[in-house]
């Protein structure tokens, strides 16, 4: 139940951060996606690897809420987006609990659902904080998915993730030159 | 570690070191702070155990280079990168699932699309700003980072899929090459701007690379290996020894310059040549048409190097030796290719 709850979760925050265009929305987004991937971490790999995870997500999260901007949840025009989150849902549970056999359908379907949201995201974003926010959730979906191998994939991948979702929240790019 | 790779990863760091000392055009500290940069993070996508640490290397690499400017808008040049890391994360997740056979094509699939968006290639073209730093173009990254990248995913990928599914991803390697040969060369022929043909050729010769990899026998490998040594230490290192040229929109046909398209063709006693023979053969001994595609393939490189060479324009100084340098080499590996081979274990 709380597996599954967790996956649901994970789902949720990449959907935040697609739905949101201010810096709260996303960092709202960036840290429900912190619980739901920390707590299936916790499940498959152990407190440590969950540790990190979450040590990341709240790193990752503050720059945001400590922004003063607005949430800039739905904002006018995002129905499209709204129908991509549910229908990326709705395919990522039936390829993790329909068409994929074998235990962690909760760990697969956050897999499927945030790295293709995340990417999504990217792919259709223009700001920076976006792009940056999305990016950290898409490192998160690769670690866990990590976890999907038949071997025990150590801490690394979590923590490089870790880096990437922490370090890229507090990363400020060079606006476009003529260098 | 892989062989080949970290084989790659010391011509990437001496195409840095030809292009510092010899190319007098580039910003230098610009040129060693990105370039070290980038040669640090590709040494780290070799020298990671797994190819999950190898694809979050890649993203930690793309929001560096991403963020230290250019041109090109921030989002322009992290879209690419970061899709390609979406990508090769679900295909990865596919490759783990257990379920029908379908899903293990679906992953080779992934593997494919997510390799061509991290190196740049057709149908994820990275956008192009003529006009932009040699440190911070698209091009650069196609021949810098993208070899060994390239590398490492090609044979990690190997490991993950089912012999039904390694077929499939051999036969998609072909026909994206395929793809990218016919689109590079003839965009280097035809394109109106001669720094875009540039970028044109490095994606035709990227085409080639495609297909040595697809071909899974050794002849395939090898010429993969020799396609990507003259891409690093041929093809970049006249790129850069042309950009003052380029500027100045200088274009000369002097003995030099027929002697460089020569080698850019892939002409004969060059690497390019030794690749395309072991090319022709590896795909003969598979299956003989795919041979004649590649052959009928390769003759499109002429017009397009003819092109390239030309705008090398009259190169004098430490870029004339430099120039001279770079050939010999490319003469060198064509002439006596063993021991690549030999150090790459093929």
């Amino acid at each position: 139940m709380i597996e599954g709850a967790s996956g649901f979760v994970a789902w949720l925050g990449a959907a935040l951060i697609v739905l949101a265009d201010g810096r709260r929305g996303l960092a709202a987004g960036i840290a429900v996606t912190t619980v739901g991937i920390a707590a299936l971490v916790l499940e498959g790999a152990g407190a440590f690897d969950a540790a990190i995870i979450t040590a990341a997500g709240i790193v990752a999260t503050i720059p945001g809420l400590r922004s003063g901007e607005e949430w800039g949840l739905m904002p006018a025009g995002s129905t499209p987006r709204l129908i991509l989150c549910i229908a990326t849902g709705l395919l990522a549970l039936w390829l993790a609990a329909s068409i994929t056999t074998g235990s962690g359908v909760a760990l697969r379907f956050a897999v499927i659902s945030v790295a293709g949201l995340s990417g999504t995201r990217i792919l259709a974003g223009d700001s920076s904080p976006v792009l940056l926010t999305a990016v950290g959730a898409l490192a998160f979906a690769v670690a866990a998915s990590a976890g999907l191998s038949s071997g025990s994939p150590g801490p690394w991948p979590y923590a490089v993730a870790a880096v990437i979702a922490g370090g890229s929240a507090w990363l400020r790019p060079r606006t476009a030159n003529a260098a | 570690m892989l062989p080949e790779a970290i084989e790659l990863l010391v011509l990437v760091a001496a195409v840095l070191a030809i292009a510092l000392v010899f190319s007098p055009a580039a910003p230098r500290r610009q040129l060693l702070v990105r370039g070290g940069t980038g040669l640090l993070g590709t040494a780290a996508i070799v020298a990671v155990p797994t190819i999950d640490l190898s694809i979050l290397v890649l993203l930690g690499l793309a929001v560096v280079d991403a963020a230290a400017g250019g041109r090109r808008p921030f989002a322009v040049r992290l879209r690419l990168p970061a899709l390609a890391v979406a990508l090769l994360a679900l295909a990865l997740a596919f490759s783990r699932f257990a379920g029908p056979d379908a899903l293990a094509r679906f992953a080779a699939v992934g593997l494919v699309a997510g390799l061509a968006a991290a190196v740049g290639l057709v149908p994820y073209l990275h956008a192009f700003d003529p006009e932009e730093g040699a440190s911070s173009s698209p091009i650069v990254w196609i021949a810098f980072v993208g070899p060994v990248l390239a590398t490492v995913l090609v044979w990690r990928s190997r490991g993950l899929l089912s012999a039904d599914a390694g077929a499939a991803f051999g036969a998609i390697l072909i026909g994206l090459g395929l793809i990218n040969m016919a689109w590079g060369s003839l965009g280097a022929w035809f394109t109106a701007n001669t720094a875009a043909a540039w970028r044109y050729s490095f994606v035709a010769d990227w085409g080639l690379v495609l297909c040595g990899f697809g071909l899974t026998i050794a002849d395939g490998q090898r010429a993969a290996l020799l396609v990507l040594f003259t891409i690093v230490l041929g093809r970049l290192p006249l790129y850069l020894g042309s950009r003052q040229a380029l500027r100045e929109k200088t274009d000369t046909e002097r003995p030099v310059n027929l002697i460089v398209a020569a080698v850019l063709a892939g002409s004969a006693p060059s690497a390019g040549f030794a690749a395309r023979v072991l090319l022709l053969r590896g795909a003969t001994q598979l299956y003989w048409p795919l041979a004649l595609v590649l052959g009928l393939g390769m003759l499109l490189w002429l017009p397009g190097s003819l092109r390239l060479g030309r705008s090398l324009g009259r190169p004098r100084g430490r870029q004339a030796f430099g120039i001279v340098v770079v050939v010999a080499i490319n003469v060198l590996a064509g002439l006596y290719p063993l021991p690549l081979f030999s150090a790459a274990s093929l």
